[in-house]
Formats: C-alpha cells, structure tokens, sequence
C-alpha cells in the first residue's frame, strides 16, 4: 500500500508528534505514559486489501461470509419489521421446560404470541447426560435446565404443535445436544419418518459439538476419541441423507469456562479440524458435508474492538483451513456460518444492578453489527439471576436490537472497519494467536488427543484464575461488582409484571409426572422390539465399520428410553473420568 | 487461635452440572489465601461429597451448582453431615441462586451462600471469621 519512502517519512513525522504534541498533552493531563493509541499506516505495512479483507462473500471473507446482509436470527416474535426472519428458515429462541407437555404448550403460548420458527429445543441434564428420568443422578435435575426427554414419545409429544404449515419440512429445528446427540437426533429423524416427510426436507441444527463438552460445559459421557467415532457417524449420515441439515455446530462454551478469545478461538477451530478429519477419514470428500457444520456464537466478553477483529481474523482462518489444509474446492464450504448477532456473553452479565446488562448487550449486538452480522441484544439482562429469564428482560432485547437496526442504521455497510489502520493490525494479531493455539493443538496430536490429556481444561481453568485475579484486584473493571459499589450507589431493582411462560405448579410436579410417565412407557410398549433395538445397537457400536445411525433410529422407533441407549454406549464404549486439573 | 494446621477446604460440585469455573476460581482463590483446598470435580453425590469431607478432615465445604439443583444437593449434604456425627464444618455454597432461595437453603443450616460477582478475597474473609473450630486451623 505505502512504499518505503512514504512510511519512512511518515515514521518521522509520528516521531516528531510524539515528541511535540503527544508529550504535550501528557504533560497537560499530567500523566506518565499515554492511555491510548494511535494507529497509521505504519501499523499495517505490507497490507494487501484483496489478500487480507477482499470483498464481502469472497475469500477470504475478513469482510463478511456473505456478500449482503442475510436475514437475522435475533428478534423472531411480534409484528412485522425487517428484522424478522425474512426468507432463510430458522429456529427459534432456546427454550425447553419440565416435561414434554410443558414444553408443547411453552410452544403452543409462543405460536400465539407470534413465533413463526421452529424449536431451539433445550434438555434437561439427565437427558444430556442419556439417563432416565428416575435414575438416582437425576434426582432433583428432571426438567430443570431443558425438557426431560426420556423417549421417542416425548418428542411426539414436543412437537404436536408443529403440524400443518408448521410441519418439520417448513421449520428448522434447533437440539442443543451433545453426549447422546446421535439418539436425539434419530428420534427426529423417525418423527419425521412417522409423519411421511423425507429426510431430504429437514431443516436445522443439532449442537453436536463434543469436544468442547470437556473443556467448555462439562457434558461429556464418553471418551473422547470414543465420542468422535459417533461424530463420524452423524457426519456420514447426516451428510449423505440430509442435505439441508446442519451437523454440528462448533460452539464457544470455553469461554464461559474462562478462555481467552484468542484461546477459545483456537480451540474451536481444532475442534472443527478434528471433526473435517473424521469425515473425510470416513471416506467423504470434504465439499460433501463441509458446508454443513456451522459456528455458535464466537464472542464472548466486553473488549468489543478485540471481539470484532476475532470475529474478522475467525472468517479468514476458517476459510484458509478449509482451503489450504482439507483441499477444499468449493466456496460453499469456506463459510464460516454463525448466525448469533452478539459479541458479549453470558459471562459478561452481572447480578449485580442486572438492567446494566441491557447496555452491556446493546454494546454486543453494536460489536456484531461491525462485523456485519444482524445484531442482537443477548443475552437478557436478567440472565445471572435465575434459570428462566423473564418476558419483559426479552422484550428489551429485540426492542434492542430492532433500535440498533432501525433507528441507529448499523447494518447499512459491510465490514465498517475494512481497512482501518487499527482493525487490520488487531485482526492480524488475533489472527496469530489463534494460529499459534491451533498449530500447538494440532502439534499434540489434533483436539481430542490434547483433551484426553486435560492439557486443553488445564488452560482453561488457568485462563479463568488469571481472568479473575484481575477482577479481584480491580486491574479488570467490573461496574457494580468489584467497582463502584459504595454506599453513594443507588441499588437498582427490577420486577417481573408478566407471568411466567411456565407456571411454577406445574415445575414442582414435572419430575414426579416424567417418572409416572416413563414407568408407563415401560409396561406398555413392546420390549421385545426395545430388546432387539438395543441389541442392534450394542452390535453396531462395537464394529468400528459400521455407522450406527440406523440403530439409533430403531432405538427411537421401539421406544427405547434415552437411559436404555445410554447404557449400551457406555458399556461399550466406556465413561470419561475427568483429570485432577487443578 | 493455636495454630495446628491451614484451613482445609473440600471445593464439590454436586449433580450433573459441568459449569465449573466458579469451583476453579474458587479452589485457585483460597489456596492462594493460604488455605488447603481439595476440588472434587463434576458430578458428585452428596454421600460422595460427605464422604470425602469426613476422609480429608475439612473445616470448609463448598458446594457450587448452577443448575437449580441446589435445593436438593445443598440440604443434603448438610443433613448428611449431621447423621455422621459432624456438627463443626462450615458449609458455603455458590452458584445462580436467587435470594429468595438463599434464604431457604439458610434455613435448612447451610451457612452461607454466595451468588455471581463473588470476590475470593470475601469468601476468605468470611471463612475466617466464620470456622466452627477454630482451635484445629488457621490460614
């Protein structure tokens, strides 16, 4: 951009200032060394546009993974606006309660108050973690963070209200499943087997993404390798009879864990290398199902200028991996597609004076609109208070992100910073530490090998001590919470007007219904077809050649309980036992 | 205060949930306090967590949930504590729990409860102040 004469006279010019007007100021200010800094060409010296940003929808897509604004996936209630869901087919906001009839009728209340989207279906723990409702580790957990879903019957039950033009060939369907991701996702499948809709109509995202259960959220079942192979197979099955299904979805929990943004970053994208490889090891070209594993939310922590430049660094590193290191020939599958329009995250949101986390929201949804994504104003602000959060803390957030949108005009150019001198040099630097994480991890032998060690969780736990040592001695500052918390301040109370979407009667009973409900199950359906299914499995999983989806899919089918599947998968193939990391 | 030995901490995570940050920081925070802080790891039960309290001759145990099943886990281990015959060990717990629900688990004699945005150095001040036997540790 600059040749060598331009930036030596510029070099001088930036010295003479510093001397001058710089010192100047400090001297005014009274202060040592400045608080700031300025960037100029010098900064980003051999910066080649087409190489390092190019067009937005090309490669290497610093400027965006498309060329115009897609749809958002943030507000998805209410009336009319642009901000809707417009023509991409999506899936709603997170969401599962007590039981499967809980949640059908959370669904039926949120169809009337205009949902036009499909389930983002939340489990319960004992269902991630593939248990019956009335196993004793299930006590006290059953239908707690999601729904209890112990059978096929329950997702008959779920998605009652998704018939007609709600049927699953016209929505998207969201499971945030991990461990056990294989059996839920066949139960879908033989939902939609029993209602004569064709595989290749399905729409949706289930998480899939286990790697990042052991050092992100702690959901892990299997060993990891182990877990990979059911991976393979979800990759293999899904790719070759679900073209419009997404597999995975590689997801950010390690920063809520206490990763760095540089350091998650890298661990995300190792784990997708790691999973691109169990693909293309199972025989796939890589252009046959790359494009079918997308991203969750990258962001993740209130240093937005950073945020944005991970998320430009994040388009171009997945895109270069995909390329240069699989091969890749087809655009399609160089897209980093990542629909979460905030750059802040659950572990920015405070207990403390809990309407400040609305700013601190609208400022990550600002973040995401630089980086040319819809903005979201999310989480809402009354998440750190208690599991559930209120209607009204969810109004404010679409109301937030409609007035970024609408009323500040964020989304009108693409990629804003393209070319700032500040935004190109931070990019790069991002960029390298997060190709510094990813060649180390790769160097230890791929994700799940420098998982199976606990080197990864090791990192983390250190990344959040370090994080909190800051916050402890103010170095971090934390409005409300370790700053600014005199008696000068005014406490700020919020109260919740609008009744739960889930009335706390029917949550003190859900536990004790799922286990009627399960027992039930048991006595009526044909175990002799729960028997063979389950044998059927066990065969499957224990002959590596095998995909073991079909079986899956007769599990659901026999009614099988998630707890009985289960069993079969750990017996063979064994639990995870955490290290001693700390 | 005689001074036999540092504090003894057992950190636990009780039930299902893996969020284990809060339990990190914690365990990290106290022993840099001077204190002797053993961490469980995931998924344990209480009769697990009771058991492992007795064996290690703790002052402190700190329960950390975040999946609302602190209502069952933290009574538990308290009551579990109880019928084994130990009456001086402070039990603190930690995790997204609203005050209305603090109360309850005060009631059912947990000790203390400490809630998102916690400072290490506070939960150090209160163990002190705090121990139920004070002539067996000091940090």
């Amino acid at each position: 951009m600059w040749d060598k004469d331009r930036l030596d006279k510029l070099a001088g010019k930036k010295q003479e200032w510093e001397k001058t007007t710089l010192a100047d100021s400090l001297k005014r200010f009274k202060k040592d060394k400045p608080s700031t800094r300025f960037y100029t060409p010098l900064d980003i010296k051999e910066f080649d546009f087409l190489d390092k940003v190019g067009f937005p929808g090309q490669y290497p897509y610093t400027a965006g993974t498309y060329a115009d604004l897609p749809p958002g996936s943030g507000p998805v209630r209410g009336g009319g606006g642009s901000l809707a869901v417009g023509g991409l087919v999506r899936a709603g906001q997170y969401a599962g309660y007590g039981t499967a009839e809980d949640t059908r009728d959370f669904y039926k209340q949120m169809i009337v108050r205009g949902w036009r989207v499909g389930p983002n279906l939340a489990f319960d723990l004992p269902s991630q973690f593939a248990f019956d409702s009335d196993h004793p580790l299930a006590r006290g957990e059953v239908g707690k963070v999601g729904v209890a879903v112990s059978s096929f019957a329950d997702y008959e039950t779920i998605f009652e209200p998704f018939q007609g033009d709600r049927n699953l060939d016209r929505i998207a369907t969201n499971m945030t499943i991990n461990g056990p991701a294989n059996a839920f996702i066949a139960m879908y499948v033989a939902l939609a087997q029993k209602r004569g809709i064709g595989l290749d109509k399905l729409r949706g995202t289930p998480q899939n993404d286990i790697l990042k259960e052991y050092t992100g959220r702690g959901a892990y079942l299997f060993p990891p390798k182990q877990s990979l192979r059911l991976t393979r197979d979800s990759i293999v099955f899904i790719a070759k009879n679900m073209p419009n299904m997404n597999i995975l979805n590689i997801s950010s929990h390690m920063r809520g864990a206490g990763a760095t943004a540089a350091q998650c970053t890298g661990y995300m994208m190792a784990n997708g290398i790691e999973y691109l490889r169990a693909g293309v090891n199972a025989g796939l070209d890589i252009d046959e199902f790359a494009s079918q594993i997308t991203f969750n939310g990258m962001g993740g922590s209130m240093d937005v200028l950073r945020e944005i430049a991970i998320h430009r660094a994040s388009r171009r590193i997945w895109a270069r991996i995909l390329r240069e290191r699989f091969g890749s020939k087809s655009p399609k599958s160089w897209l980093l597609r990542c629909t979460q329009g905030c750059l802040v995250g659950h572990e920015d949101m405070q207990a403390q004076r809990p309407l400040n986390n609305l700013v601190r929201a609208t400022i990550g949804g600002f973040a995401a609109a630089m980086t040319g994504q819809v903005p979201s104003a999310w989480p809402p602000y009354d998440e750190p208070l208690r599991l559930g959060r209120s209607l009204e803390s969810q109004q404010l957030a679409e109301d937030a992100a409609r007035i970024l949108y609408h009323e500040s005009k964020l989304c009108q150019v693409r990629d804003p910073f393209a070319g700032s001198y500040f935004m190109e040099s931070l990019t790069d630097e991002v960029e390298a530490e997060v190709w510094e994480w990813v060649d180390r991890i790769e160097g230890m032998g791929g994700a799940a090998a420098a998982t199976e060690s606990g080197y990864l969780q090791r990192e983390v736990a250190r990344s959040a001590y370090e994080h909190h040592k800051k916050i402890e001695t103010g170095e971090e500052v934390v409005v409300g919470v370790n700053t600014f918390t005199g008696d000068q301040e005014l406490e700020v109370l919020t109260t919740r007007l609008v009744a739960d979407p889930y009335d706390p009667e029917r949550r003190a009973i859900a536990e004790e219904n799922q286990i009627a409900k399960l027992k039930r199950l048991r006595a009526e359906r044909d175990n002799a077809a729960v028997k063979a299914s389950l044998k059927n499995l066990d065969q499957a999983l224990r002959d590596e050649s095998q995909n073991t989806f079909p079986a899956f899919i007769q599990c659901a089918q026999a009614y099988a309980t998630i707890g009985e599947v289960g069993d079969v998968m750990r017996e063979v193939l064994g639990e995870y036992k955490e290290y001693a990391i700390i | 205060m005689t001074q036999d030995r540092p504090i003894r901490v057992l950190i636990a995570k009780p039930g299902l949930d893996g969020h284990s940050r809060g339990a990190w920081v914690v365990t990290m925070g106290l022993r840099d306090h001077g204190m002797e802080v053993i961490y469980t790891g995931l998924r344990q039960t209480a009769e697990a967590i009771v058991q492992a309290a007795v064996q290690e001759d703790v002052d402190v145990v700190g329960l950390s949930c975040m999946s609302a099943t602190y209502d069952y886990y933290f009574p538990k281990v308290v009551q579990l504590l109880r019928e084994t015959g130990v009456d001086d060990v402070l039990v603190i717990g930690g995790g997204v729990i609203p005050p209305e629900d603090a109360a309850v688990l005060k009631e059912k004699g947990v000790d203390a409860v400490f809630g998102p945005g916690t400072l290490v150095k506070d939960i150090a001040a209160y163990i002190q102040a705090n121990l139920k036997r004070p002539g067996k540790a000091v940090a």
